[in-house]
């Protein structure tokens, strides 16, 4: 029963998806922090857009389809951040609140980039391989590749030594934007770099999840490390493992079992993680808090 | 009448209903909550028609609907704990219950047309195909029929409801003063747009209910701030989207929904920059045009007072995008000033125009 675990994709599949779980739970600490949960849904849905534009793109420039991780994943980002900088602009400059400028940004970029997908699907006429391509609304963890995890493995170790390096920053900005506008801190280029991390985060997940259900990916790992914890450091890290636990496990389980598409058994998993952490937690969790007058 | 035609009409109808549920929404500042529905109630139709095995079923409606308000619920509980915020807990609730749906339908429903993309963009091409025939006669495709009585009744709820309902979403404070219950309102709200994106799902999948319940109340929102022009005027976007959409569509030889779903999101855009009051061009032009008056007024005051040096601070005043140069030429075009032996002197015209922007501005102060 136990034969695949010595198989050589399965193992590259659940390792990376155990680090594409870590890193998009460590990094979706500073979304949750920020309140931004659902901003985290929008990039996703909106990278949509990019993956499948940049592989049309490639293929009208060199007339070959090329599903690397090492095109999609630039296109992708470049699509999230457009989508952001858009609605940070509806948002500033028009009396549109937040929430409608996000869900417009879905109508936009998550129904251009599937009207996109399905065109290059079209029944006559289909653009070379293709195949494979709407994995990524669904996640396909089986389909990753050497090169895909080295890819993988490069973005997480940039987005580690970034958050390493201007911890300090990052930690100030998440906490007390006002104060660290008031000390200075060029605000739009650290907005940039957190909104780059968040990016991260989200894209080399899409692999494995798919753009539906990205933001659990992000946010659950970050939610249920937030109960234990009061520190951000140690927040950071238990989210870091929650992910890579539940992703590597999730993506073992859809290896193992036929009819178990790796996105929502992940999902499930962290589910069940925010739940336990939730009912469990000491002093924050709901069954073992102390009653207190401050609530 | 054609295949085309129907589905352009179930397409229309459900754009209709679909905006008219997102303006509440969206005035609201709820609009994300249409997202976590549509993905929400997957799970509760998934179950019943694994169970009736019948797509006219109306328990598949109630469940599915039943289905989102139990995601409403369970994210106002993780906020109840005040552990989560409301951003964290709509995610989690409506991504974990998606899942559920998704792993139930690819391993009990795999035979029947209730896979992944459908959940994703619906059957709206062959929805048209469906009709409903009592004794003979045709009345056209269920689900149109289906769209058409939501409507009749999100319809009869606003005409009758509207006072309470504007008072209920604007102001909840006074409207429990009144009695009103805003909670039970919007609860029962909740559950029409919860029976809208039911009705819709089958037809529409979750990313075309999600633009049509924002994107046109959205720009109606730009254009307008009177909640029955709101209506209106969204319920007129997504009515054309489905137009605009459809058509595209047709041309592109794809299924109409994602179509519909990016061109609401167009139009948004369009209306966001050529509004002919509240638009992105128009503003900026407005702008720009105060700003050069002012210059102008400034200049003739200089050039009154024999301060032409000053011509050199103009660009640090003006930012770059307006140049001294340009002021001149503009004043002498107005004939506001002509050039006497080297030096500019203010014509009559220009005077009197200096007194009238001069006097505007001590009664402002």
């Amino acid at each position: 029963m136990f034969e695949f675990l010595g198989d050589y994709t399965v193992r590259i599949v659940v390792l990376s998806s155990a680090v594409i779980g870590a890193t998009s739970g460590a990094l979706g600490c500073f979304a949750y922090l920020r309140r931004q949960s659902l901003v985290g849904d929008v990039i996703s849905h909106s990278s949509l857009l990019g993956i499948v534009g940049f592989f049309w793109l490639w293929f009208i420039f060199t007339g070959d389809g090329n599903k690397s991780l090492w095109l999609l994943i630039p296109g992708a980002m470049a699509a999230s951040i457009a989508a952001m900088m858009l609605t940070q602009w509806i948002t500033k400059t028009t009396k549109i609140k937040s929430d409608a400028s996000l869900g417009v940004m879905l109508a936009i970029f998550f129904g251009s980039g599937l009207t996109l997908l399905r065109w290059i699907q079209r029944s006559s006429n289909p653009i070379p391989g293709q195949a494979g391509l709407e994995n990524y609304l669904f996640g396909m963890a089986a389909a990753t590749t050497l090169p895909d995890l080295w890819m993988i493995g490069i973005l997480s170790v940039v987005s580690l030594i970034c958050l390493v390096t201007c911890w300090s920053r990052l930690k100030l900005l998440t906490f007390d934007p006002g104060y660290a506008a008031g000390l200075g801190l060029s605000s739009n280029f650290w907005e940039l770099l957190l909104l780059s991390l968040l990016v991260i985060g989200i894209v080399i997940g899409l692999q494995i999840a798919g753009v539906v259900l990205m933001v659990a990916l992000l946010i659950a790992p970050a939610s249920a490390a937030r109960q234990w914890t009061n520190s951000l450091g140690k927040m950071i890290f238990l989210a870091a493992l929650i992910g890579a636990v539940c992703a590597g496990s999730g993506a073992l389980l859809s290896a193992a079992q036929k009819g178990m598409p790796t996105g929502p058994v992940i999902v499930l998993f962290l589910f069940l993680g925010v739940l336990v952490s939730i009912l469990f937690a000491p002093k924050r969790g709901v069954l073992l808090r102390r009653r207190s007058i401050v609530t | 009448m054609s295949l085309e035609f129907w589905t352009l009409a179930i397409a229309v109808v459900t754009a209709v209903s679909c905006s008219l549920c997102g303006s509440l929404l969206v005035v609201n500042r709820q609009a994300m909550i249409s997202e976590g529905l549509n993905h929400a109630l997957l799970p509760g139709l998934a179950f019943a028609f694994w169970i009736w095995r019948d797509y006219n079923s109306p328990w598949l409606l109630f469940a599915a609907a039943s289905s989102g308000l139990v995601m409403v619920w369970l994210s106002e509980a993780f906020q109840r704990t005040k552990l989560l915020d409301a951003d964290a807990s709509l995610g989690i609730a409506f991504a974990g219950m998606f899942s559920l749906g998704v792993l139930f339908v690819s391993n009990f429903l795999k035979q029947t047309h209730f896979h992944q993309d459908c959940i994703v963009e619906g059957n709206l091409a062959i929805a048209s195909l469906d009709r409903l025939k009592i004794s003979g006669w045709d009345l056209g495709p269920k689900s149109w029929i289906v769209m058409l009585l939501i409507l009749a009744f999100q319809l009869l709820f606003i005409i009758v409801c509207y006072k309470e309902l504007k008072v209920a979403l604007f102001d909840p404070e006074l409207a429990s003063r009144f009695g009103l219950r805003p909670k039970i309102f919007h609860l029962f709200w909740l559950s029409i747009v919860s029976l809208t994106t039911v009705a819709a799902f089958n037809v529409a999948g979750s990313i075309l209910i999600v633009a049509l319940t924002i994107a046109p109340p959205a720009a109606a929102y730009l254009v307008t701030t009177r909640l029955h022009t709101l209506l209106f005027v969204s319920a007129l976007i997504g009515a054309a989207s489905a137009f605009v959409g459809f058509y595209a569509s047709l041309s592109l030889d794809v299924a109409p929904t994602s179509p519909i779903a990016s061109s609401s999101g167009i139009i948004f855009l369009l209306i966001l920059f050529f509004a002919p009051t509240n638009g992105f061009i128009m503003t900026q032009w407005g702008h720009w045009r105060r700003n050069r008056d002012t210059l102008e007024c400034l200049v003739l005051q200089w050039i009154q007072d024999g301060l032409q040096e000053r011509s050199n601070i103009l660009p640090k005043i003006s930012g770059s995008c307006i140049k001294w140069e340009y002021i001149l030429n503009q004043l002498k075009r107005k004939a506001l000033i002509t050039q006497a032996d080297g030096h500019y002197v203010l014509t009559s015209a220009g005077r009197m125009k200096l007194t009238a922007k001069l006097s505007e501005f001590s009664c402002v102060e």
